[in-house]
């Protein structure tokens, strides 16, 4: 038995006994505290975890293409700010306090439009001028924080908007009767399923097309794609503007979900990003491991809900630090294995 | 020369690194802060031009609100007070080659390890002055070991288990102003309390004012911040522990060479990072708030300290004008929010501009090749 | 035997296909002050395995990068199928038909063989990779070689063995088109079973009309693989022999050097106490392979154990082992008489064990660093440089001041940084420092590679002084003039043991070559058990 094939055992077996300690814990407090499982899963609950987890999800899927491919996007939770605050201010220019669908759909354009813009100038302060990651990355967040409620102030003269407009769902007569999947599936906000098309698309490109194979070996082995023949740097710069409009799309999503901006404390994104980086890490970096995570988290953030309406008193606030707790506990049994060799170095070609 | 092209774009690697982090020319260093701020502040002003404020107003608004007068001179210290102690805990871990993002949850900690040490102990002593001087010692005590424990969590994973440092210390950042956040508006309030906070320190724990009559600063906790700066940077120069330290960030393989225990000295960095941290909490608690806050509300330092010791090159001697320049900026936010229609916030996106430029050397290097000026010094 | 000229087309020829495919002349490539090749003169004929043989440093990657378009040589000219060419990265090397397999492999751990070997050059279809249409050439590919590579198309490559991986590399270069094979030392991380399947597997591709470059240090290798054999020396062509008309102990001494630069200083000591004492030693490498296996000896005071072996035969771990660098397997390590198998490090510094390191660049300086600074190291616990965890930086620094003097190190001052010190003046500078705290012990690994003439010989006199002051010395080198002179005895390493240990005023350059590439000398002078070897 080899030395990878040794590893690899552990960590599944690790894996294993990680979901087993997870669902027995869980049984056990429902058992213990005598929780009412019936009035906590319900399918109101499960549309609140999809609307809570696609902005987190989006901005996971772009995390997760730029630290593939060797560049740890830190800023996430910054370029969400941006996204959320751009999209306000071009729905309220659009449509004054009482914007359309129309509007609101422009809105979401133009924050993607602005997201490139901004994350093309970070790509080439990463890249080109082999900026340090994890500053700049702080950097974009401190900006965030700062510009988004001056950018509210200047235009309503306070941090927090007036209620502008939320995203209509659709809904599918006749199919939205299908007890339980119906709701769920046929009368849901349209961004649930952009987001579940990104995934899917995020997946199939990673792993079954050229542009896949590409950001995995700039990631883990730049040499070798240079070696054979591609640009590490031009495909590192695609997925760092990738990164940033996707937690700009992320962003602007949430604000399409909440209907008004919030500037107040660490906004309205309030760590958002920060807990796609955690998805991504803990989806192991496939995308559809990282939704899993955002949905796991969005219904660990909605359970506080649940547990409200139950009658349950557990501290939201604790809850909400769980998957925190997670990471660290899976970054030590997994120690660095799993992070793409060559994260935060920047490549410079031979010649 | 079988092995010429990997150890030597292994050392072209290191060299860029250490010029980048640590060996820039002392001018280069000056040069590169001193243009990062400077574009910050550009750009800031800019946008005050061109959300239709004047800018010349803005900026005499800054320099008034930092230093133009005693109270805004004290504030100014305040702040600098903080960003001295936090600047010097980032860079201890960055002059030992590890990267201490956890100092804002090493100093939540710290704070209100101090806070709780002393509220229970205050009813043991004796009132009074030597009652108030034993509790400050037991409450900067307390708080350095628990800034101190802190981080040599993430130190020990890092070195025993291989878990990425800055990847676990944000995650205990944001582990700490939850749990803080919990236990200061649940266990640790007082029912009397009418905001979220825990009980007031006894009327005998707080610095002595001198020379400025400001109750959020007190010169006291400026000097023990500057004896901190004294105590690392002779520690850094004068001792083998700091020797051993500083060579394993210049060069890991040789620091291992000569004896250092390269897990050991991962965990013990981390360990005295976050005992000085700790301090900033202490000194937050003590001098400025007299209890200890929701930490949501507690202001970034941090985070801004990242910024703070790259600014001075990690130098711990350097850290204290970076901070004065990050007092300053947090100092004159104050008085724009009352005296300026100019919105606020706008100094923390300038803050962040700073940061941002200070993360990427190389553009003024770039700069100053292309306009001639110091660029003969690479 | 017979020698042959440089490009050895002066003898008849057996190999099919006389004609060279590859022809490098008088290439010299410089990095710096440093001459990695000088006026070399290579030719690789069409279907032949034709081996690069020479020491660490002698300048046979460094060629073959040329060739590959990694450098760009200062002199000299390269022809490609009787076309003069020039490269200017691996894409045009690779678009000539040439592949290079590297030392450390091109691959991307986490993706699968298939993946690895199409990166770059995939097939599509309706924009997604077309696996059918890569599996099934990967498998024409596979069987025409003989290759076990397809039945691991979709495994990722973590999980296979570094003789898979290096089979992969290889199939990676055949899917591009590869005439030409260019191997960086292929064995350096194989089992004894993969070098053996990697050299039926040269023979396959030979028969297969690929014309194969095979650069090695190991003697047996390079004999059992190749064709024709090229030596080179300190970035020089030595010489290119028939293997079928020449023997291991003749290659060695091309590769390492027959002219007796120095004499052997007759010995006036006697040797006293066991300063070092080793019982069983095994030590692990860096992959967990065991690169010492059940090694014993003892070294006393007044005496210099020379360990000679060519590189790679386990001597870096075992120095590491005995300097507390790494950890030992199984067995013992007595200083003094004391154990010291589990102490650490700095222990062992402070018993009384010197060192100078095998990269003094990496290991033995702080680039960065001032002499001073760097006269420090290594003794941060040593008073009167350090007392009480204080550091005495005066005191430092007149022994930075000392050393400079004593040893002749060649510099502005002491606040020069050691980066801007010659190699050999960085060594004088280590040999002197690691003098500085009273050892009785000193262990040299390669003290005098890279370094000039001038600077050899004011080491190797040290050495010496060390030795009649009464220190037990060890040097490790893989020089035979160097350990000849230098021993009162050889011990002579070879795939991680002890095969012999022999008095250096009796042996011949010969049999020490064929020592060094593993061969028992029958009842030759040697003594059997090294521990006990002095009278």
């Amino acid at each position: 038995m080899s030395l990878a094939d040794y590893s690899a055992s552990r960590e599944a077996r690790l894996g294993g006994i990680g979901l087993l300690g997870l669902l027995v814990l869980g049984a056990a407090a429902v058992v213990w505290f005598d929780v009412p499982v019936e009035r906590i899963v319900t399918v109101g609950f499960v549309n609140r975890a999809l609307l809570a987890a696609s902005p987190i999800a989006l901005a996971a899927i772009g995390g997760l293409y730029a630290e593939k491919s060797g560049v740890f996007n830190i800023g996430l939770e910054g370029f969400m700010i941006f996204g959320a605050i751009t999209a306000a201010v071009a729905l309220y220019g659009l449509g004054g306090t009482d914007p359309t669908q129309i509007h609101l759909w422009a809105a979401v354009l133009l924050a993607v439009v602005f997201s490139v813009l901004l994350t093309l100038a970070y790509a080439v302060l990463l890249i080109r001028f082999e900026a340090d990651q994890i500053v700049a990355g702080l950097a974009v967040w401190f900006m965030g924080l700062g510009f988004a409620p001056f950018a509210a102030s200047l235009v309503w003269g306070t941090v927090r908007s007036p209620g502008l407009t939320r995203v209509n769902y659709y809904s599918l007569p006749y199919l939205v009767e299908i007890p339980v999947v119906g709701p769920i599936l046929f009368q849901q906000s349209p961004f649930v399923v952009v987001t579940a098309v990104v995934v899917v698309a995020a997946w199939v490109v990673l792993y079954r097309t050229r542009y896949g194979y590409w950001i995995q070996a700039a990631g883990d082995n730049p040499e070798a794609l240079d070696t054979a023949g591609v640009n590490v740097n031009r495909v590192r710069y695609a997925t760092v503007v990738f990164s940033g409009v996707m937690a700009g799309l992320g962003g602007a999503v949430l604000l399409a979900h909440a209907g008004n901006f919030i500037g107040t404390g660490d906004t309205m994104v309030d760590g958002r990003g920060w807990i796609a980086i955690v998805a991504y890490l803990f989806g192991n970096y496939n995308p559809l491991g990282a939704a899993a995570a955002a949905l796991l988290f969005g219904g660990l953030d909605m359970l506080q809900v649940q547990f409200q309406t139950a009658d349950i008193a557990v501290s939201g606030r604790l809850m909400g630090l769980a998957p925190y707790v997670g990471v660290i506990v899976v970054l030590t049994v997994w120690g660095k294995t799993r992070m793409p060799a060559s994260v935060g170095e920047p490549y410079e070609s031979e010649e | 020369m079988s092995d010429a092209p990997d150890s030597g774009r292994v050392r072209a690697a290191l060299d860029r690194a250490a010029d980048r982090m640590l060996d820039a020319s002392v001018y280069e260093r000056i040069g590169i802060a001193v243009g990062s701020t400077g574009l910050a502040l550009a750009i800031g002003l800019v946008i005050v031009a061109l959300a239709g404020y004047d800018p010349i107003r803005f900026a005499t608004q800054l320099v008034v609100g930092s230093f133009g007068s005693e109270r805004a001179f004290a504030r100014t210290l305040q702040f600098t007070t903080l960003f001295v102690l936090a600047g010097v805990a980032v860079a201890i871990a960055f002059r030992a080659g590890v990267f201490n993002i956890g100092v804002q949850g090493q100093l939540i900690f710290g704070g209100i390890a101090c806070v709780l040490s002393i509220v229970w102990l205050a009813p043991y002593l004796p009132e009074g002055r030597i009652g108030g001087v034993s509790l400050i010692v037991v409450g900067l005590l307390a708080s350095a070991v628990a800034g101190g424990l802190y981080a040599a969590l993430p130190g020990a994973l890092k070195a025993y288990y291989g878990a990425n440092e800055i990847i676990t210390t944000i995650m205990l950042n944001f582990i700490a102003i939850g749990v803080v956040g919990w236990a200061v508006d649940g266990p640790l309030r007082p029912d009397d309390a009418r905001s979220v906070r825990t009980e007031y320190l006894p009327d005998n724990v707080g610095f002595p004012q001198l020379l400025f009559d400001y109750p959020s600063f007190s010169l006291v906790g400026l000097g023990l911040a500057l004896v901190v700066v004294a105590v690392i940077s002779v520690l850094m120069t004068r001792t083998r522990f700091g020797y051993d330290m500083v060579t394993s960030g210049y060069q890991l393989r040789a620091a291992t060479y000569s004896g250092v225990d390269a897990e050991r000295m991962i965990v013990a960095t981390m360990t005295l990072s976050g005992m000085v941290a700790g301090l900033v909490g202490a000194v937050f608690a003590i001098m400025v708030q007299g209890y200890f806050i929701d930490p949501t509300g507690l202001g970034t330092y941090g985070f801004d300290a990242i910024a703070v010791s790259l600014l001075a090159a990690n130098n711990p001697i350097g850290v204290v004008p970076a901070a004065l320049l990050f007092g300053a900026l947090d100092s004159a936010s104050s008085h724009v929010q009352i005296h300026s229609e100019v919105p606020v916030q706008l100094i923390d996106g300038i803050v962040g501009l700073v940061v941002l430029f200070v993360a990427a050397p190389e553009l003024f290097r770039m700069i100053a090749e292309r306009t001639g000026l110091g660029g003969g010094e690479r | 035997m017979t020698r042959t000229d440089g490009n050895g087309e002066g003898t008849g020829a057996e190999t099919r296909g006389d004609r060279p495919v590859v022809r490098l002349e008088g290439i010299t490539k410089t990095f710096g002050e440093v001459v990695a090749n000088e006026d070399v003169d290579f030719t690789l004929r069409e279907g032949e395995i034709h081996a690069l043989l020479g020491e660490n440093g002698s300048g046979k990657t460094t060629l073959m990068s040329v060739l590959y378009g990694l450098y760009d040589q200062d002199e000299g000219s390269i022809v490609v199928d009787s076309e003069p060419r020039r490269f200017d990265s691996p894409q045009d090397a690779m678009a000539a038909g040439i592949g290079m397999i590297h030392q450390h492999f091109q691959l991307v751990a986490p993706m699968t063989v298939l993946q690895n070997v199409v990166l770059g050059t995939e097939p599509t279809r309706r924009g997604l990779v077309d696996e059918a249409a890569a599996r099934e050439r990967i498998e024409s590919l596979c069987s025409r070689y003989g290759f076990d590579v397809d039945r691991h198309l979709d495994t990722p490559v973590e999980e296979l063995d570094l003789g898979t991986r290096q089979r992969v590399e290889i199939v990676k270069s055949l899917y591009r088109g590869a005439e030409i094979l260019v191997f960086d030392e292929p064995t350096a991380v194989l089992t004894p079973q993969e070098v053996d399947a990697l050299i039926g597997l040269l023979d396959d591709l030979r028969e297969a009309g690929r014309s194969i470059v095979f650069i090695s240090h190991k003697l047996d290798e390079v004999l059992a693989a190749a064709d024709r054999i090229t030596v080179l020396r300190d970035g020089r062509a030595i010489g290119t022999v028939r293997a079928s008309e020449t023997s291991e102990g003749e290659l060695a001494r091309m590769m390492v050097g027959r002219e007796v630069l120095f004499d052997r200083l007759s010995r006036e000591t006697q040797p006293g106490e066991p300063v070092l004492e080793v019982e069983g030693l095994r030590v692990d490498g860096d992959r967990g392979l065991e690169r010492v296996s059940d090694v014993s000896f003892g070294v006393r005071e007044r005496e210099i154990l020379g360990i000679a072996g060519v590189q790679g035969n386990g001597q870096t771990e075992l120095v590491e082992a005995l300097t507390g660098l790494r950890p030992v397997g199984a067995g013992t390590i007595r200083f003094r008489g004391e154990e010291i198998t589990e102490t650490g490090r700095r222990t062992r510094i402070e018993a009384g064990i010197a060192y100078v390191p095998e990269d003094r660049q990496t290991d033995g300086l702080v680039q960065r660093y001032d002499l001073v600074r760097n006269a420090l190291l290594g003794n941060q616990t040593v008073a009167p440089y350090s007392v009480d965890g204080w550091l005495d930086w005066s005191r430092v620094s007149a022994h930075a001041e000392e050393v400079v003097r004593e040893f002749d190190v060649q510099t502005s001052g002491t606040g020069a940084e050691a980066a801007s010190l010659s190699g050999g003046n960085q060594q004088k500078f280590i040999v002197g420092r690691e003098i500085g705290h009273d050892p009785e012990l000193m262990i040299a690994a390669h003290p005098t590679r890279g370094v000039d003439i001038g600077s050899i010989e004011f080491i190797h006199n040290r050495l010496i002084e060390l030795r009649d002051e009464g220190l037990g010395v060890v040097v490790v080198s893989s020089k035979l003039d160097e350990i000849r002179k230098l021993s009162d005895r050889i011990a002579v390493m070879y795939d991680g043991a002890f095969i012999e240990t022999v008095d250096p005023e009796s042996v011949t350059e010969e049999e020490l070559g064929l020592l060094m590439a593993g061969h028992d000398l029958g009842d030759g002078p040697t003594e059997s058990d090294p521990a006990e070897a002095e009278p």
